[in-house]
């Protein structure tokens, strides 16, 4: 009831004050008067109610429905506002949650951050990570007084299990006893390796992934101690790890190391480590005595262990460390998006306080304080975000979803990308800090007016300061706007210049799979040999193949075999000295069918087989650095460690350099062999046909079953899709760094349309006037295009100072481009001047066309 | 007349005007006070102090009626109007007034 009358009292003061205005009072006169003539009794009441504290709740209250009653009442408005919040929080909680997945969270394991792997280091060769060898590692494990414990296991391998229905390929590793129990993950059922399984008469056991165990055997809880047939080798399953654990990357399946004499040579490097360290040893402390254990190994065994070194690195850091850079990058740049969308935001918050300027103004006078009138606005804001925010969050989870499907392998283990309350937490905190940034000089602008003019002029009087504050705005957007678009502008240029390299093969119309023969059915290398032989010749009969072949590590496809190289006639250089090359096992037709160029000599032929003598073919690279005047057929080479004493090899051909590692980068010098004399058992097939390539993937499958019906073929992709594959990460940042600039440059856009459309609203008057006295339609157009190109300009040269500043943090994502490229600085500002020219062209053709006597009379 | 009887009989008049006003429309009582200085001239005025408890014992009395709803300047007033029991005192009371203002008129013109 007390409520009721308030009310009502309060609507008789505001019709009084209003009237009295009108009459010609200022506000301060008016609601003077207005009191007066009330009796005064009221006039204490504000003031006391402003004393109380329960009444600030129910102010809040009526502040916030009265919000969202001018918010449902202008739906134009709040509709653009929303969209534009929820675009930029969404890629923002989209970004983040992908950088929250890789960079933040925890590993799955128990008390992760004390887990380190260990690498081997040839600092002298500039290697700075290699594969680690068992001796070594023996040593590690024997000296060492910060581990608690240390493991070891080759990467991800491919295991082809049978038996149980279609052959199928199983990624998995061979892991030493002990490596679960460091972790910190107990199976579910049954036991891990003991160490006497690492030996090879007693590893006929298998640990399978959950996920593999209900895929494949349907979750049979009677599994433990059932033989199942893995790479034609029958193993006893002697455990099931629990859900979601995956070891390493995406490896769900386990079997024991199977020691052999040759991983007891100190130059044998294959093996992966990793060690927990012990409570209160930091990763310095741990560092610092490996550099003393390897140089004590270093002197025992100067030959084989030459300047070697190891290095300590947490796990988080080794398995996150190469999206890290480019992660905190697109932070930056989504950060950039939604800075210019706040700024945005404000514009049109500020072009919407003028329009409410009356309401304001009355407000005041009727005793709200200037507080009272800034809260107000912040809680509009404030709504404004909680709404776009809550929408954000919404497309943040379709964005993150489509983020995610430009990746194109399976994501490791360890990354989850689930939301967590690390990313609800950013997520509502920017949606707070968003509806601030762009609430709060509005609301403080707004609420600084001068009374008496506004409600005087009817809203004119304050227009200039509108207008250069908007102005201000207008300029930050454009400048942002510009950083961005260069940015995206160098990305993109990068990728071109990318996709434009010669990696040395081409790879149009050319089918790739890949065929791992079981070691245990294939042992004898003849029966390897025959089988791929005979396999290439199979594909190479089919029709519209027009030729076939095959390699064991296919380019760019991350396959990689390094091996030392010593060269006839130079110095012997120790194996921790020795220049790895690039060792790729062929069989003939592997150049042709790749499209690789035989610059000298001859391709491998069948007789290049057990007993024909060693030949080998190089590339262009090797031969330029060691023959590079001579004729370098002929000429020998060997590999691996020299004290082996491994044959000599002679050079029978010399081949185009192919970009084998990254398409960015030669990274050694490559060496081919004939897979007659080396019959590996993993082998990528090539074909190159006539039409679409993909249609010969049943062939393929088909030519292998005729082989031997148990065989798994995997990995059937076009040799394009490997190379785009490739370069996945370019591509991805590209892209996006083009939707970010793109929407602020659209943002940026809107931005200068509508001070200009309000700058030409409010000068309608002084146009008229100009007009009147003589000024023709095309110098207001000129008036008002030159004021938008004036604000685009100032903003273009802010932008290029801070493009200059920002962009060098990229240059690690860039290739073959700089990060001051003149040609982009200069397209890109000249392209942003068309666009803001376009965006001040309508409003300056409604200035032109304003009609003198209407515009004068209007006022 | 001492000052009680004329803030009665300013009282009764008051009202009579309002229950007079609200018989043609509804109205907030902002455009009550409007009216009644326009309609009279600017001879009569009343103060809020005087029109606010008027119309609230009118309503306690069930002559009138209340609502809120947006006035013309999109603010929430509270709206009077008239009753069924309002109507009937209007007419009792406006008889009344004609008689007795007839009757003073008699008496002043013929004394």
């Amino acid at each position: 009831m007390e409520h009721e009358l308030d009310e009502e009292m309060r609507f008789h003061l505001e019709r009084d004050i209003e009237q009295n205005i009108k009459s010609g009072m200022t506000p301060e006169d008016a609601r003077y008067a207005a009191l007066k003539s009330f009796g005064g009794v009221d006039q204490s009441k504000e003031e006391c109610r402003n004393a109380r504290g329960v009444e600030l709740i129910e102010y809040t209250v009526r502040d916030v429905t009265y919000s969202l009653r001018v918010l449902l009442k202008s739906y134009g408005f709040t509709i653009v506002v929303i969209l534009t919040l929820a675009l930029g929080i969404g890629a923002n909680t989209a970004i983040f949650s992908f950088a929250n997945g890789i960079l933040l969270r925890p590993l799955p394991y128990p008390q992760s951050d004390r887990l380190v792997v260990l690498d081997e280091t040839a600092l002298k060769r500039g290697v700075n990570s290699m594969s680690v060898s068992y001796p070594n590692f023996l040593d590690w494990r024997e000296q060492n007084t910060v581990f608690e414990d240390i493991g070891t296991y080759y990467g991800t391998g491919r295991f082809s299990l049978t038996g149980a229905g279609e052959p199928v390929q199983i990624r998995g590793s061979r892991i030493s006893h002990g490596l679960f129990e460091m972790l910190g993950v107990a199976p579910q059922l049954g036991r891990t390796f003991t160490a006497n399984e690492d030996r090879p008469e007693e590893d006929g056991v298998v640990i399978l992934g959950h996920d593999l165990w209900q895929r494949t055997f349907g979750g049979d809880p009677n599994i433990l101690g059932k033989k199942i047939t893995i790479s034609n080798r029958a193993r006893a399953v002697i455990g099931v790890m629990p859900p979601g654990f995956r070891f390493p990357e995406v490896s769900e399946l386990w079997v024991p190391l199977a020691l052999t004499t040759k991983m007891f040579t100190r130059t044998d490097h294959g093996l992966q480590s990793i060690a927990r360290l012990k409570d209160g040893v930091s990763l310095p402390q741990a560092q610092s005595e490996m550099n003393n254990i390897a140089a004590r190994i270093e002197e025992q065994n100067p030959v084989t262990n030459e300047g070697l070194g190891v290095n300590v690195m947490s796990l988080h850091q080794y398995l996150s460390g190469d999206y890290r850079e480019g992660l905190l990058i697109l932070l930056g740049v989504v950060g950039c998006v939604l800075l210019v969308a706040c700024v945005n935001v404000a514009n049109l918050m500020i072009a919407r306080g003028s329009a409410r300027q009356k309401e304001f103004a009355l407000r005041s006078a009727l005793g709200a304080s200037r507080w009272r009138i800034v809260r107000q606005l912040l809680f509009e804001s404030l709504l404004l975000s909680i709404v776009g925010g809550a929408l954000g969050f919404v497309l943040s989870i379709w964005a993150l979803r489509l983020l995610l499907s430009a990746i194109p392998f399976q994501l490791p283990f360890w990354m989850n990308f689930n939301v967590d309350l690390r990313v609800l937490g950013f997520s509502i905190g920017i949606t707070l800090l968003t509806g601030l940034i762009f609430g709060a000089a509005p609301a403080l602008q707004t609420s600084r007016i001068d009374l008496n003019d506004t409600l005087k002029e009817g809203g004119r009087g304050s227009a200039g300061i509108r207008t250069r504050a908007r102005s201000l705005l207008v300029v930050t957007e454009i400048a942002l706007s510009l950083v961005l678009l260069v940015g995206a502008g160098l990305m993109i240029q990068s990728f071109l210049r990318l996709r434009r390299v010669n990696i040395g093969l081409d790879p149009k119309n050319v089918l790739t799979a890949s065929v791992v023969l079981p070691q245990a059915k294939y042992r004898e290398d003849d029966q390897r040999a025959a089988f791929f032989k005979q396999l290439v010749e199979r594909l190479r009969n089919l029709p519209g193949v027009e030729a076939a072949a095959a390699t064991a590590t296919l380019p760019l496809s991350g396959g990689n075999w390094g091996r030392s190289l010593t060269v006839e006639g130079y110095p012997v250089l120790s194996v921790g000295q020795a220049p790895a090359v690039q060792h790729t096992v062929v069989t003939p037709g592997y150049f042709r069918t790749m499209g690789i160029a035989l610059l000298a000599g001859r391709d491998f032929t069948d007789a290049d087989a057990k007993d024909s003598p060693n030949v080998t073919i190089v590339d262009e690279r090797l031969v330029r650095q060691y023959w590079p005047n001579e004729n370098p057929i002929g000429k020998r080479v060997r590999f691996g460690p020299p004290e082996d004493n491994e044959p000599w090899h002679t050079v029978i051909g010399v081949v185009s350099t192919v970009r084998h590692q990254r398409v960015q980068e030669d990274t050694r010098q490559s060496v081919y062999l004939p897979h007659q004399k080396i019959p590996v058992t993993g082998m990528a097939l090539v074909a190159r046909t006539s039409s679409n390539p993909t249609d010969f993937a049943g062939a393929i499958r088909r030519e292998v079953a005729q082989l031997d019906p148990d065989l798994p073929v995997s990995q059937i992709a076009t040799m394009e899709e490997v190379v785009a594959e490739s370069i996945w990460q370019p591509r991805l940042y590209a892209a996006l760094f083009a939707v970010f600039a793109g929407g602020a440059l659209a943002l940026a856009l809107i931005g200068i349309y509508g001070v200009m459309a309000f700058l030409v609203q409010t000068r309608t008057h002084e146009i008229g006037v100009r007009m009147a006295l003589g000024a023709t339609a095309r110098d207001v157009f000129k008036l008002i295009v030159g004021r938008g190109m004036k604000l685009t300009a100032v903003g273009i040269v802010i932008g290029v100072c801070g493009a200059i500043a920002l962009t060098r943090w990229m240059q690690s994502l860039l290739f073959n481009t700089s990060t001051t490229d003149p040609i982009t600085f200069v397209l890109i500002s000249f392209l942003l001047s068309l666009a803001a020219f376009f965006a001040c062209y309508i409003p300056a053709r409604r200035a032109a066309k304003v009609d003198p006597l209407v515009a004068l009379r209007y006022e | 007349m001492t000052k009680q009887q004329a803030d009665l009989y300013k009282q009764g008049t008051l009202e009579l005007l309002i229950l007079r006003l609200l018989s043609s429309t509804n109205l907030n009582g902002w455009d009550i006070m409007q009216r009644l200085q326009l309609a009279s001239g600017e001879v009569l005025s009343v103060t809020p102090g005087a029109l606010y408890p008027a119309l609230h014992r009118l309503e306690a009395r069930g002559l009138i009626s209340s609502t809120w709803r947006p006035s013309d300047n999109n603010r929430k007033a509270k709206f009077y109007a008239l009753t069924t029991r309002g109507r009937k005192q209007l007419e009792a009371q406006r008889k009344e007034w004609e008689q007795f203002s007839a009757a003073v008129s008699l008496i002043l013109r013929d004394a």
